[in-house]
């Protein structure tokens, strides 16, 4: 896990008390408490989303990142922002990984104006250059939920009703400059259908959790780094769809990638209709993606095609969305005194300490929590059920 | 669900209970078992009321004979509506497990102003009028003129009540204040005269504490009620001080001359009616001859505005020759005035006792004892005979009645102090003579002898052994308990230190003090950037609290925490207060955050809860002793001392401790809330103040968070508010905070209930 090092460096960390963490005492002090808590919530994340339902798998995303004077707190190494963008880049790469037929915009608030950093787009490479472009923003000033919200209703209220309308705000100030009444904004949101989760960097602000609970969205402040992580890629699953959004069929591309050597004699170079609009980069080449509607050229995928708008997605992508829909049953967990035999995960083959394991309800392997864990979020498969299929 | 109680069904109306609401009825039931007084503290928002209500309306179904009756005190309106809410519930419950609807009458009293249906009566705006007005309308010698003159204005509701209400009980159910007023509506009926005829038959009546302390109304209004009652005080952290206001008497230069004012009147008015009418003064006289006690045998609307607690030997006893006949009395009070006026016109602050001044009026205007003990009931009696009906004009001679009745019935616990000026303005003249009442048992009293069950129950009681000393009763049971909690969601805090080492104290010698401002304006700043939505902060007085928030100004701090957040600040002016509180509110509702900055013992700290997002912080900057300079309270602070051993610094401190409890508890308004606590000064570390605060914010205090410099303060305050925001739902606190009855029952959780109560 990379978060190891993180929270090894406790020198970085800011003033803590940390004899008063180490304490240990039965009487349910604060942090046996509230970790106890935190491990539910965690097991609850994995059981939730393990429900039969629809899920928007078209998605649109925009991202608010608060760039206010808050965002220069320390609590955070190095600090909030850069730790911020630094953690948007791996969203954003994961989340096209995992949803690659949805798209993400990226708008920034300070100084109580709101603006957009990037557009909503399918493309990770921008976003990231965005974000890494953003790292050295100046942070003054207030946010503006209302306006950030605002910008992106705008753009978010065009979008077909199929697909997913989603908003999250990562939030460090704790305070918001409006320049009117949010409350009716929030019933605006809540009647365009569109989603607001928000994350809060420092603590619980009121008008956040009247925002998520009014638009069904989650409300979540982080702890420390990793949580904050956490708490991100959470963001990553596709919500369920609600079920007044439409069904409609989607028309879709799946351009074939072509490599032409310069001393084929058929073949023309073209310009790649997403380098189009930037300057730089390479422009003229001779091999790409090509729309299979209108023969136009990109470099990768997915895109919307610029010429006649159709989707364009690899299929690849398209069935690695699939484990969205197809997800791996829950284990079920028992007390660890159950146990017969030895005390070994079947994953991990350490030796089962805490309190509950995990069995596959398939194989009826045994899990540590870690390893449960792992296997649903990122493996999608339990590896013993895989192993019986192959060994016979 | 139902719960057994030592053998008691009680009848709980919510699915879960929390642990410390089954402890409290356990020590409540053995309290009226006893038939003695009780004292008990338990924390708000842990569900007091309904404990209260449920377990003692199940002993009143089980001993129908032991306990007739529950007078539940409470100190306002919205609280009062409170309970009967909490009632209806209950009732609601009762009738959903028995199927049979019960026959419980249960009623809130307030005063005319809030019960009046009458239309001209109930749009006037101040309590004061509306009872003139009422008075006006209902007095029988005016209801005995609209006999012969049909003209004359009567109360049709007052009327229709007095022919029919009477003779048919008010049927059985809830009522709050709407509901009587409906009912009164419907029926014709006056609602306010029939509450009060109706608390006599009621099972559960909830109303104000004046109602049973102030001596003037009790007498009127709470007179009949059954010995075999129970009688709750909530709230009743400041029940001291209600009845010290109660018994003391103000009287300024203004006082005086509206009593000139109404002397003439009077003299006037007997005039008139001796040209007239010489026959009725003459049945007056024969009346007080006769003895008074037939006097005091008046019809109900005969009301006038005083009647302080007398022995009822003087009652039996005939009127002295002296102040018989009406223009005798004149002439007396006159003489008493004239007295008063010259003790006003002193240069130099003088304290006596009432002997001392009893003795010093009879050798300047040779005045007995026995007329002035008389003075107040004999303008009773004059009042009603010279038929005037607007008594709210003659509030001054009443209250001058008032004081001679009281400086010469009780020659002990009351003091006499005539100051020529205010202390903080020595320049300017303003005599006032305070008649100080410095024993609260003496108000109190009545009610402890008369009632089976005294409880006296609040938030805030800690230390608990004072209450009985202080208000002279012996109490069976005395209990405080704690706050279950699945996680810790208060953390007090006691900042002693500023980042530059510089020892935060609001003590008289660093008061002024560049440093102490400075460092507090800092603590407040950090805060404001930290703490979401609203942060409460209190200062000692409004004086401190004027030249802090000035020398912030000229530092600029004020100018910093307005980035972070807006700043309302209570003022003396009630309107300006409310208009600022509201806007706290809403700043705290759409995220702009905010500051409210206000006094201990004033009206946010007292009356006002800051749930939720409306008090995320509470910052107490300060110790609130109160100004102990005043001559009052430095005669109250020996009379405590020699009457009943309590030594000054402990009064204080107890006092000082019970502010500064109930200000930081406003944040903290139930289980699921979550708030810091900050107390701002060094002084709070020592175990002497420490451990004067109740048990449930004492035992949250470690000694790592003693005397925490600001930036300490905040990084703790950072991880506390960080973990308190993550997901808390009802799942996590079941078994631990929050009871099923079948956890209830476990062996295991009945030995961890009897840990709660904590036994003094």
């Amino acid at each position: 896990m990379d978060e190891e090092p993180e929270r090894a460096k406790r020198w970085e960390g800011g003033y803590e008390r940390t004899w008063e963490v180490l304490k240990e005492d039965e009487s349910g002090s604060l942090k046996a408490t509230v970790e106890e808590i935190l491990y539910q919530s965690k097991r609850k994340r994995v059981i939730e989303s393990h429900g039969q339902v629809r899920l928007g798998m078209m998605r649109h995303l925009y991202v608010v990142i608060d760039c206010s004077r808050s965002m220069e707190d320390q609590d955070l190494k190095p600090n909030r922002l850069t730790s911020t963008l630094k953690l948007m880049e791996a969203f954003v790469d994961e989340y096209f990984d995992q949803n690659p037929i949805s798209q993400v915009g990226i708008i920034t608030t300070k100084n109580k104006r709101a603006e957009k950093l990037t557009d909503l787009a399918g493309n990770p490479k921008k976003h990231i250059t965005a974000l890494k472009k953003a790292v050295d923003t100046v942070c003054v000033g207030e946010p503006s939920l209302y306006n950030s919200l605002n910008l992106a209703i705008q753009t978010l209220k065009h979008m077909p009703g199929h697909t997913s309308r989603e908003i999250l705000i990562i939030l460090s100030s704790l305070t918001t400059c409006d320049p009117a009444n949010i409350y009716e904004l929030i019933k605006t949101l809540k009647s365009l259908k569109v989603r607001v989760s928000v994350i809060g960097l420092s603590a619980e602000v009121r008008v956040c959790t009247v925002l998520t609970r009014e638009t069904g969205g989650s409300y979540h402040v982080i702890l420390d780094e990793s949580h904050f992580k956490e708490l991100l890629m959470l963001h990553i699953k596709p919500p369920p769809a609600s079920s007044s959004s439409e069904c409609s069929l989607i028309r879709m591309g799946f351009p074939q990638h072509t490599i032409a050597s310069v001393t084929d004699q058929d073949a023309k170079p073209s310009f790649s209709m997403s380098h189009l609009d930037s300057s730089s980069g390479p422009g003229l080449s001779l091999g790409g993606y090509f729309c299979p509607q209108c023969h136009a050229t990109y470099t990768e995928l997915p895109v919307e095609c610029k010429v006649c708008g159709l989707t364009l997605v690899s299929a690849p992508h398209l069935a690695r969305s699939f484990h969205h829909l197809f997800p791996l049953q829950a284990f079920i967990e028992s007390p660890v005194e159950n146990l017969q035999g030895d005390r070994f995960c079947q994953a991990c083959q350490a030796e089962l300490k805490d309190k509950s394991v995990f069995s596959c309800p398939s194989c009826h392997s045994v899990f540590c929590v870690e390893c449960d864990l792992f296997i649903h979020e990122s493996l999608h498969c339990c590896p013993c059920c895989i192993y019986r299929q192959t060994a016979p | 669900m139902k719960l057994n109680i030592e053998g008691l069904l009680v009848y709980f109306p919510y699915d879960y209970i929390y642990p410390e609401q089954y402890s409290y009825m356990l020590e409540l039931k053995r309290t009226l078992d006893a038939k003695g007084h009780g004292v008990l503290e338990m924390p708000s928002g842990t569900g007091k009321t309904i404990s209260l209500l449920s377990l003692i309306v199940a002993y009143q179904r089980a001993f129908p004979l032991e306990v007739t009756k529950l007078i539940y005190c409470s100190r306002t309106v919205p609280e009062i509506e409170k309970v009967v809410e909490e009632l209806r519930k209950l009732m609601e419950f009762y009738t959903k497990e028995t199927g049979e609807s019960n026959n419980f009458l249960a009623l809130a009293l307030s005063s005319r102003k809030n019960l009046c249906i009458h239309p001209e009566v109930s749009s006037l705006r101040f309590g004061k009028e509306v009872d003139g007005k009422c008075h006006s309308l209902t007095a029988s010698y005016i209801r005995a003129q609209h006999h012969s003159n049909p003209n004359l204005p009567v109360c049709r509701f007052y009327e229709e009540f007095d022919s029919v209400g009477r003779q048919v009980p008010l049927p059985a159910g809830i009522y709050n204040l709407d509901d009587l007023k409906a009912f009164g509506r419907r029926k014709g009926w006056c609602p306010y005269y029939l509450a009060r005829y109706s608390i006599l038959h009621a099972n559960i009546v909830v109303y104000s504490y004046h109602y049973l302390l102030d001596p003037k109304i009790a007498d009127l209004v709470s007179k009949e009620l059954a010995k075999k009652s129970v009688v709750v005080f909530d709230e009743a952290h400041n029940i001291d001080n209600v009845c010290i206001d109660s018994m003391s008497v103000n009287i300024t230069r203004r006082t005086l001359d509206r009593c000139q004012n109404n002397v003439d009147t009077l003299q006037n008015t007997i005039h008139k009616i001796k040209e007239t009418d010489a026959a009725k003064l003459r049945e007056e006289y024969r009346r007080l001859v006769e003895g008074l006690k037939e006097a005091n045998v008046a019809r109900e609307t005969d009301i006038y505005l005083a009647n302080p607690v007398l022995p009822d030997e003087i009652l039996q006893e005939a009127v002295p020759g002296s102040i018989r006949t009406a223009e005798h009395f004149v002439g007396f009070m006159r003489r008493f005035l004239e007295y008063l006026k010259s003790r006003l016109r002193v240069q130099h602050v003088v304290q006596e006792s009432a002997p001392q001044f009893l003795k010093d009026i009879f050798d300047k205007v040779c005045i007995d004892r026995k007329p002035l003990r008389f003075c107040a009931e004999r303008l009773q009696s004059l009042l009603r005979t010279l038929e005037i009906a607007d008594i709210a004009d003659f509030s001054a001679v009443t209250l001058i009645s008032n004081f001679a009745t009281l400086v010469s019935t009780y020659s002990q616990g009351f003091t006499i102090i005539i100051e020529p000026f205010e202390d903080r303005t020595p320049t300017i003249a303003n005599p006032v003579l305070h008649f100080s009442c410095m024993d609260p048992s003496i108000a109190i009293k009545p009610v402890f002898q008369r009632f089976q069950s005294v409880v006296i129950t609040s938030g805030t009681l800690s230390p608990l052994d004072i209450y009985p000393r202080i208000l002279d009763f012996r109490p069976v049971t005395m209990a405080s308990f704690t706050m279950t909690l699945a996680r810790t969601c208060l953390c007090p805090l006691i900042v002693g230190r500023g980042n530059d080492q510089v020892a935060l104290s609001s003590k008289f010698e660093t008061r002024e003090d560049f440093a102490v401002i400075r460092n507090y304006g800092n603590l407040l700043l950090e805060m404001s950037a930290i703490v979401p939505d609203g942060i409460v902060a209190f200062f000692t007085s409004y004086v401190y609290m004027e030249n802090i928030v000035a020398s912030w100004y000229e530092q600029g701090i004020l100018e910093n925490i307005q980035r972070n957040k807006l700043i309302f600040i209570e003022t003396q002016d009630a309107a300006e207060t409310s208009m600022a509180l509201e806007k706290y509110q809403e700043a705290c509702e759409n995220g702009r955050g905010a500051i409210l900055l206000s006094v201990a013992r004033g009206k946010v700290s007292e009356g006002i809860d800051f749930v939720h997002h409306y008090g995320r912080a509470v910052i107490m900057f300060g110790v609130p002793y109160v100004y102990t300079q005043s001559r009052i309270l430095k005669a109250r602070l020996e009379y405590l001392r020699d009457q009943f051993q309590i030594r000054e610094n402990d009064f204080l401190t107890f006092d000082a401790m019970r502010h500064a409890a109930q200000c930081v508890g406003r944040a903290i308004r139930g289980k699921t809330d979550y708030g810091l606590m900050i107390f701002a000064d060094k002084r709070y570390a020592r175990a002497d103040k420490r451990g004067k605060l109740p048990r449930w914010i004492q035992e949250h205090i470690n000694d790592g968070s003693l005397n925490l410099t600001v930036d300490e303060a905040v990084q703790l305050s950072k991880h506390f508010l960080r973990q308190m925001a993550q997901p808390f739902r009802q799942e996590d606190q079941l078994g631990l905070s929050l009871l099923t009855l079948e956890q209830l029952e476990s062996e295991e959780m009945l030995q961890k209930i009897t840990q709660i109560a904590h036994q003094t």
